[in-house]
Parts: structure tokens; C-alpha cells; sequence
């Protein structure tokens, strides 16, 4: 059955191949051969075989295969036997082939209306990035090299990794990674054709599709990075956390510049050059999880892996620019910006922030082994760097919707602007006072609080504007003119709901990196702790079997102003199959704050060792999470009118 | 073309801003990396400094002090070996015989006080098949 799984996969080398070559000989006609069609649906269907008997085997206990015996045992439950499949380098690899080869089958076989002669040469690049991935995978991981001896049971998964978080966030981040290989494929194919604006659909919808995985992803992995101690908090700056928030970035970027090429034909070049950079930094983003090329929490392992990534990313990164500098001329813009308070000019400040953001984080990742390769010794940026420097770049990024929002296109009538302005800055020169009423006096905090203030009037007025504009054109009352207004233009109050949600985001953030106190305390049994305004005293502690763990328990009762606000149950557990612990941290969540609570360690006198933080306003990154999520849902979700865009974005 | 220059120096003015925060950022956090050896050889220069060093928990050199929440280790690399500080909360990764990364400094009695203990990821995610 496992060679099965092999056989399979040279033979979708073998189609994947020649379905580059025969689709290239198509590409210049703009029709594809049956054959080359053919031998991209065989593709599909070979490594989808390969992928089914890996999950079959996973799911099966088939521990003769090293890989099912690495990351899975008899006890695992199912839906963690299925994750087993991204746990591991080798089955991740496979899914990444398996879910390209989808997409490739989603993007290229349904009709479509425009862009239609680009297909050829597009899919011959999607082949192409696959037939990489299976030689990546037949040549230095295949998950299904078999064992001398089929042992008993499995090694299992590290209980750390039994979360909900472990389902749900490498497959978002990957199929975000890879979705982003068909719009690189579409515009490579336009570049070599010299077609202007029609790759800009099948783009977007897969930037767009792409952006949603990345940033649900990104989400879920600082909830589980949350929740689950060890991770370091929500967000750590990690390589591997980089490397996911690198290309989001830089396809939040594309799909705002590229409604200037498609309304005005303006940063042609630019919009070229920012997917192959979102695709680059995708593989780059595989490569760093993978290889273990720089220290990070994630991962090691894999240097074979090296060379071809290296490889590749030369081939991808220099290709397309060399090919962009060859057309130059056919890509010159229509038109120039025309002022300074135009959605033109916003537009371009906003790429300018968001690229220099990635660029900050690009340096910072890759540094320490820059610094080791120039000069012998690793020099690593921490935290601070990166707060420091992307904090004020990302918080002018969010200033800028306010602002862009309300500018509209083109050149505005002054005094509109102006009086919306005025009313904005109103918004937030309010909140600063009433923060600094309050007490708050770190001026950062501030000003950063005043800045999402401004913002989240902004859109909602500019929201409410439209809306009251359409009841008064069309007549349409309540609840039915605001749904009718989000229903006939989705992209844009998905777009104004995502803008929300980087305000509401934002504030969380905020509030969690300036106002985080921590306290810890070696208690005995009826002492107690004192943080903030809550007081927790320390009860009891208990121990015990459960299941196929042994559970240390330490009970916690909260008391704030003067009551009893609930009692916490900080635990440590010790699977017996695994000499480690796990930490499950109490949370006490509000809106307004997060008590978070550790049992660090117990003595057998009956010490219980205890670290309190007081997290405030960190229930506001998961709600803006949510709202991101369903505003991209919006924005991307296929309307009934034909429209080119949701053209195979099934 | 005038317009165009407005918006080069804009752009210049954003790429300015930008390279003065990383430079600053820079000289505040950046932190030099070290094997145990190499940390030992510069004793006095980096003494009080903060830096990072890389090794392996020795087996049965681990004490934890719950009432404190103090633990003490020794990290080793080859025949080099550094004893650690630590006073917080542990990773839960954290045990006798995997490689850690201590952030912190290399105080007068030779002891290492970590403020920041790295410990790499859970060995199932991703176990080290290369040398």
C-alpha cells in the first residue's frame, strides 16, 4: 500500500512535468493541449492517491511507515491522527503538493471569462512549482520510507501540540502559502504575453483567498501561542511567525494597489513586483519552517533541504524581475498621481508602510545569519527591534485608513474633507483626554488609543454617510438599506469591516504591550497574592489520575473589591507516555481584561508556585480576529452578478 | 514631473523615518549569540552585557525551588559548562538533556543569570534527523 504512495508520486512528477512543457508549447496560441490539460488532472489525482493513503495509513495505526510511527500512537484521537499529517516535514510537504495540485485543478480547468489565453502558461508555472515540491519530497522526505520493524505502538504527538490550534493553524498558514502560487503563475504568464490588466482578476480572488488564510492562521496560531504556555505569549516575533505575517503584509499591499491598476492603470511595474514578492516570501516562509536555517521555536531539522530552496527562490525572485526589466516599456502607467489628498497618493503611502514593514521584519529575521555570515559572530534582534520599529510604522499604516477612507477617489472637494477631518480628530483628541483623565499617562499608549479612535470614526461615519446617501436616492428604510448597501458592494464593506478590525486589533495590541503587570509568588496553602485590584488566594492543590495523564491542580479564588469573583484552576499535566508537562494556564477573561494564572511548580510540603498576569484588553485581539475574518469572508465571497473575479474561487 | 518629485521625497522621507527606527531599535536590542566557549573566552568584555548562549541541559543538574520559583542548571556544550540562574516560569518543554537558549548575563561569580529561557520546540513537532 505505502509504495502505493510512492509510486504515485513519481508518476505525478513524471505528469507534472510534462504538463509544464505541453501547457508552455500551448502558451504562446493561449490554448492548452488535451494532453497537457490531461496530465495536470492526473497530477491532481496521483498525489491526492498519495495523500489518501498516507491519511488512510495514519488513521489505520500503519506504524511500519516511519512517518505514521514519528508523530501518531494507538491513543491519539482521530481528529489529531488526521492532523498528523501536517504535524511532520514529510507529510506537510505532501500536503503542500496535494493542496497546490488542487488548486491548480480550481484555478485552470473551469472556463473562464477573462484571462483565458493567460491558462497555458500559468499552469505550465504551477506545474512547475509542483514538480519542485515532489522532487523536495521523493529526494530528501518521503513520508513513506518504511521501518525494518513494525514497532507496537507510536511515538504520538507531544501532548503540547493536543489543541484545537493544531488542527486548525498549519493548514490555514499552507493553503495561504500556496494559494499564493496561482496569482505569481497568472502574472508571470501576462508578463511573458504582454497582456496588460487580465491576470489582475484571477489575482485578486486568489490574493484575496490567500490573505484569508494567512491572517485566520496567523490568528488562531497567537490564540494557541495564548492559551498554551511555552509559546511565549501571543505573538513573539519568532522566525516562523515572521515568515507568515511577511506575505500577508505584502498581499495586504497587492490588493489595494491593484485597484489603482484596475481603475486607473497606474503602478503597473509595482504590482508585478509585489506578487512575485508575496510568492517569494510564501516559499521563503515553507523554507524557514522547514529547514531550519534560522533558531526559532518551531522547528529543526532538515538541512538537506537547503539547496533546493536556495535554488529555487533564486530561479523565482531573479526570473521574474529579469523578464519585468525585458518588458519595462509595455508597462508603463497611464496615469500620475494627481494630488496629495487623493485616495491615489493614500494608496501609495499605504504600500510604502506596509513594504517597509515587511522589509523591517525581513531584517530582523534573517540577521542573525547575515551577521554570522559577514562577520563571524550571530548577532540576534529581539523583541524591543521589532516593536520599536514596526509599532510606529503599523500604527502610521492604520492612521492612514482613517484618513484614506474618508479622501475617496481622486482629488476630494476640500471642505468635505476637511469638515469629516475635523470631526475625526475630534474623535480622537476626546479619547486622549478621557484616557488622561482616567490616569493613563504613557503618551505612547495615548496617542496610539487617539490614532484607533480616529480611525474607527472615520469608517463608521464614512459607513453611515453611504448608507444615509442610499436612503435617500433609493428610499429603502432601516436594516434593509444597510443590507443592500453591503449586498450590492461587498468588496468595499468587506474592506471597511477588515479596517475595523485592524482598529479593533489594534487595541488589544495596545493595551496589552503597555499596561501588562505580572507578579509570582511561592504560596503555601491559605496565602495569598495581591495584583492589581484582584486578590488571589491560594487553597488547595490536588493531585491525580486522569485518563492516561496524571493532573496537578492548584485552586485559586479570586476576590476583587471586596468579593468573590471565582475560583481558577491553574494545572500541570504529565502524560505517562510523554516526560513532559503540560501547563494549562487559568484564564479569567473580560472584556476589559485577562487574569491569566500559572502553576509554575508545587513542592511535596505543599508550595504551590504561582506567576499572575493581568493582560488587559487581549479578549480584543481575538474579537478583531473574528470581525477580519468575516469581513474577508464578505469581501471575497462570489456574488450572484457575473463577475470575473469569483471566476473558480469555489 | 514636479508632482513626481513630491512623492520621491516623500517616499525618501518614509524610508528615512523607517531606517532611523531600525538603527535605533537596532543598537537597543540587538544581542550577541554564543556557544559557552565562546562566551567564556570574552569573559571580561561582555561581562554585565546582555547576550544569548546555546547548549544542552545537563542530565541531573536541574533544582527547582518552588517557594522562589527559582531554578538552577548547568548547560554544557563538549567539555565547556556554564551554570544558570533562572527565576520564573519554565517552558514546558523545558527538561534535562535538550538544547536551550539563555538570554541574560554572565555575572561576576561565573553564574549565568537568565532572564529568558528559549527552549526549541516540542522534539514530535519536528525531530532532528540531520546531524
Amino acid at each position: 500500500m505505502a509504495s502505493v504512495g510512492s509510486v504515485a508520486l513519481i508518476l505525478a512528477l513524471i505528469a507534472s512535468v510534462y504538463s509544464a512543457i505541453a501547457h508552455t508549447a500551448g502558451g504562446r496560441r493561449g490554448t492548452a493541449s488535451a494532453g497537457a490539460r490531461l496530465s495536470l488532472v492526473a497530477v491532481c489525482g496521483l498525489v491526492s492517491v498519495s495523500t489518501f493513503i498516507l491519511l488512510f495509513a495514519l488513521i489505520t495505526h500503519n506504524f511500519r511507515l516511519e512517518y505514521v510511527a514519528s508523530y501518531t500512537s494507538r491513543s491519539l484521537p482521530l481528529p489529531y491522527l488526521i492532523s498528523a499529517l501536517w504535524a511532520g516535514n514529510d507529510g506537510s510537504l505532501l500536503f503542500w503538493a496535494w493542496l497546490l495540485a488542487v488548486f491548480a485543478a480550481i484555478a485552470v480547468l473551469p472556463k473562464r471569462t477573462t484571462g483565458r489565453e493567460l491558462v497555458p502558461y500559468a499552469s505550465a508555472i504551477i506545474m512547475a512549482v509542483e514538480a519542485f515540491f515532489l522532487i523536495l519530497i521523493l529526494a530528501t522526505s518521503n513520508p513513506f520510507a518504511e521501518l525494518p520493524a513494525v514497532p507496537a505502538d507510536g511515538r504520538g504527538l507531544n501532548p503540547l501540540l493536543e489543541n484545537i490550534g493544531m488542527i486548525l493553524h498549519p493548514p490555514a498558514l499552507l493553503a495561504g502559502y500556496i494559494g499564493l502560487t496561482i496569482p505569481f503563475a497568472f502574472a508571470i504568464a501576462a508578463l511573458i504575453r504582454q497582456e496588460g490588466t487580465d491576470w489582475l482578476a484571477p489575482a485578486r480572488t486568489w490574493v484575496l483567498l490567500s490573505w484569508l488564510f494567512l491572517g485566520t492562521g496567523n490568528i488562531i496560531g497567537a490564540w494557541w501561542a495564548y492559551v498554551e504556555l511555552g509559546w511565549g505569549g501571543y505573538w513573539a516575533w519568532d522566525p516562523v511567525e515572521n515568515a507568515g505575517l511577511m506575505p500577508w503584509l505584502a498581499a495586504t499591499a497587492f490588493f489595494h494597489s491593484i485597484m489603482m491598476q484596475r481603475r486607473r492603470g497606474m503602478f503597473k511595474v509595482w504590482n508585478l513586483t509585489l506578487i512575485v514578492l508575496a510568492f517569494n516570501l510564501a516559499i521563503f516562509g515553507t523554507f524557514l519552517t522547514r529547514s531550519g536555517v534560522l533558531s526559532s521555536l518551531h522547528t529543526f531539522g532538515e538541512s538537506s533541504m537547503v539547496p533546493f530552496f536556495v535554488t529555487f527562490l533564486f530561479v523565482s525572485f531573479f526570473g521574474p524581475m529579469a523578464l519585468l526589466y525585458l518588458r519595462r516599456r509595455g508597462l508603463k502607467d497611464e496615469t500620475e498621481v494627481e494630488s496629495l489628498a487623493s485616495r491615489e497618493f493614500s494608496f501609495q503611502l499605504n504600500n510604502l508602510l506596509l513594504i517597509g514593514s515587511v522589509a523591517v521584519i525581513f531584517f530582523g529575521t534573517v540577521f542573525p545569519a547575515i551577521s554570522e555570515a559577514v562577520r563571524g559572530v550571530k548577532i540576534e534582534v529581539g523583541r524591543a527591534f521589532f516593536n520599536q520599529v514596526d509599532g510606529p510604522v503599523l500604527l502610521a499604516t492604520l492612521l492612514l485608513i482613517g484618513v484614506c477612507t474618508l479622501i475617496g477617489w481622486r482629488v476630494s472637494s476640500t471642505r468635505e474633507l476637511a469638515r469629516k477631518l475635523l470631526y475625526a480628530l475630534a474623535a480622537g483628541a476626546a479619547t486622549a483626554a478621557v484616557l488622561f483623565v482616567f490616569g493613563i499617562r504613557q503618551w505612547y499608549a495615548v496617542a496610539a488609543f487617539a490614532i484607533c479612535a480616529f480611525v474607527l470614526f472615520g469608517v463608521i461615519y464614512q459607513w453611515a454617510s453611504e448608507n444615509m446617501a442610499r436612503q435617500r436616492t433609493r428610499g429603502e428604510k432601516g436594516v434593509r438599506v444597510f443590507w443592500e448597501l453591503v449586498r450590492t458592494n461587498r468588496p468595499r464593506y468587506g474592506g471597511y469591516l477588515v479596517h475595523i478590525a485592524m482598529v479593533v486589533m489594534a487595541i488589544g495590541v495596545i493595551g496589552s504591550s503597555a499596561f501588562t503587570t505580572e507578579k509570582e509568588a511561592g504560596l503555601k496553602p491559605g496565602q495569598s497574592i495581591t495584583i492589581d485590584k484582584y486578590t488571589l488566594t491560594y487553597d488547595t492543590i490536588s493531585m491525580g489520575d486522569a485518563g492516561d495523564k496524571f493532573v496537578v491542580r492548584a485552586a485559586v479564588s479570586v476576590v476583587s473589591g471586596g468579593k468573590l469573583i471565582g475560583v481558577v484552576t491553574p494545572e500541570m499535566y504529565f502524560h505517562r507516555s510523554f516526560e513532559q508537562p503540560v501547563t494549562e494556564v487559568a484564564i479569567r477573561s473580560t472584556p476589559l481584561e485577562d487574569l491569566y494564572v500559572i502553576l509554575a511548580g508545587w513542592d511535596r510540603d505543599g508550595t504551590a508556585a504561582l506567576k499572575v498576569v493581568i493582560n488587559p484588553l487581549v479578549s480584543w485581539i481575538w474579537a478583531g480576529g473574528g470581525i477580519l475574518i468575516s469581513g474577508g469572508l464578505i469581501a471575497f465571497w462570489p456574488g450572484r452578478r457575473k463577475d470575473p473575479d469569483s471566476n473558480g474561487a469555489a | 514631473m514636479v508632482k513626481h518629485k513630491k512623492f520621491l521625497i516623500g517616499g525618501i522621507i518614509i524610508f528615512l523615518a523607517t531606517g532611523y527606527l531600525a538603527y535605533t531599535g537596532f543598537q537597543s536590542s540587538a544581542t550577541y549569540y554564543y556557544t559557552i566557549n565562546e562566551l567564556l573566552a570574552q569573559k571580561g568584555s561582555i561581562q554585565g552585557s546582555n547576550v544569548r548562549v546555546t547548549g544542552q541541559v545537563a542530565g541531573d543538574s536541574v533544582q527547582t525551588e518552588p517557594a522562589t520559583l527559582t531554578m538552577k542548571f548547568t548547560i554544557i556544550d563538549g567539555p565547556a559548562s556554564l551554570p544558570v540562574v533562572y527565576k520564573g516560569a519554565v517552558p514546558d518543554t523545558f527538561k534535562a538533556g535538550i538544547d536551550v537558549v539563555v538570554e541574560g548575563r554572565l555575572e561576576n561569580d561565573g553564574v549565568f543569570r537568565a532572564s529568558v529561557i528559549l527552549t526549541k520546540c516540542p522534539s514530535r513537532y519536528e525531530p532532528v534527523k540531520s546531524s
